[in-house]
């Protein structure tokens, strides 16, 4: 089973030098306010999860619907 | 330092006491920050940035940051800083049957644990949707250098990687000679079978193409929060 490398500088610096969460010097010197703090987050990837949560709950109103409209006497 | 500062300031002297029950953590009350877990207990023995050796967390609803101290805002980008950083966010990853961490970036060093605290407060969703978006992953790098003859199948090997990940990123080609190079999200349980893909590609076009394979990396590529203060 290839094992992945996990030594390489370059590789490292790639990642670590503009990637993940970056604080501005000055928050992270001062007691800023939340009100004054800015939280810039893009969207970077969906889990699975949030997605099947997602197809789960759109396909209970679409099988909401689709039982209400067969049987518009039903009791409820 | 002498009882006068202590009698002058008593926040600092405070400070002192907390030091001195709790061992010498040097005079300065910065702290460094490596990355955001669920909140838990995690102190460990590191290798880490400015030689720091004592992992702990600082902890604000829910959340944990795993820091140690250093004595400086301003942390010098050698080397060894840079390795560092990225060698205690591996131990995190690897901990205890793995450990699901949002890294920061390199060079955040806060003042003292209570302007970190306000940042949390202030992104505290951001960091909790980022958790929960990278939950149980590790970030993979795979680039692919020609050796002259293009591989036949290069879509195929594509969507190999592609079906093993849960995101990758774009490709970035820097070089005539590269193939592929992009990072993969792959959940923890999926690595053994992203490593038979990459087996697998080294079998079929090791006289094409060198394969790199790399990290396992937390995933900075699959994380991008910027957090500022207004008005400056």
């Amino acid at each position: 089973m290839a094992q992945p490398d996990s030594s390489s500088l370059a590789e490292v610096l790639d990642r670590v030098l503009d990637k993940g969460i970056v604080v501005d010097a000055f928050a992270r010197i001062s007691l800023v306010g939340i009100e004054i703090l800015t939280v810039e987050a893009r969207v970077v990837v969906a889990s699975v999860d949030t997605f099947l949560h997602y197809a789960e709950e759109i396909a209970k109103i679409e099988q909401a619907e689709l039982t209400a409209r067969a049987t518009p006497e039903a009791e409820v | 330092m002498s009882l006068y500062i202590q009698h002058r300031n008593l926040r600092y002297a405070r400070g002192l006491q907390y030091r001195l029950a709790w061992g010498d953590r040097g005079v300065s009350e910065h702290v460094y920050a490596y990355g955001v877990l669920e909140q838990q207990e995690l102190s460990l023995t590191v290798d880490g940035v400015e030689g720091a050796t004592d992992l702990y967390t600082i902890d604000y609803k829910g959340l944990s940051v795993a820091v140690t101290d250093i004595d400086t805002n301003d942390v010098e980008r050698t080397d060894e800083n840079v390795q560092a950083h990225d060698d205690v966010l591996q131990t995190i990853l690897d901990h205890d049957g793995g450990r699901t961490v949002v890294p920061m970036s390199f060079g955040m060093a806060f003042k003292n644990a209570r302007t970190l605290k306000g940042v949390v407060r202030g992104a505290r969703r951001a960091f909790r949707k980022a958790l929960n978006d990278i939950e149980g992953t590790v970030e993979l790098g795979v680039k692919l250098v020609s050796t002259g003859e293009e591989p036949a199948d290069l879509a195929g090997i594509r969507e190999a990687l592609s079906a093993m990940a849960m995101n990758e990123t774009d490709d970035d080609l820097f070089s005539d000679r590269l193939l592929l190079n992009r990072s993969y999200l792959v959940d923890r349980e999926d690595r053994d079978e992203f490593g038979a893909v990459i087996d697998d590609i080294e079998a079929e076009y090791g006289d094409d193409v060198v394969v790199k394979y790399t990290g396992p990396f937390a995933p900075y590529s699959f994380v991008d929060i910027q957090i500022g203060a207004e008005g400056r």
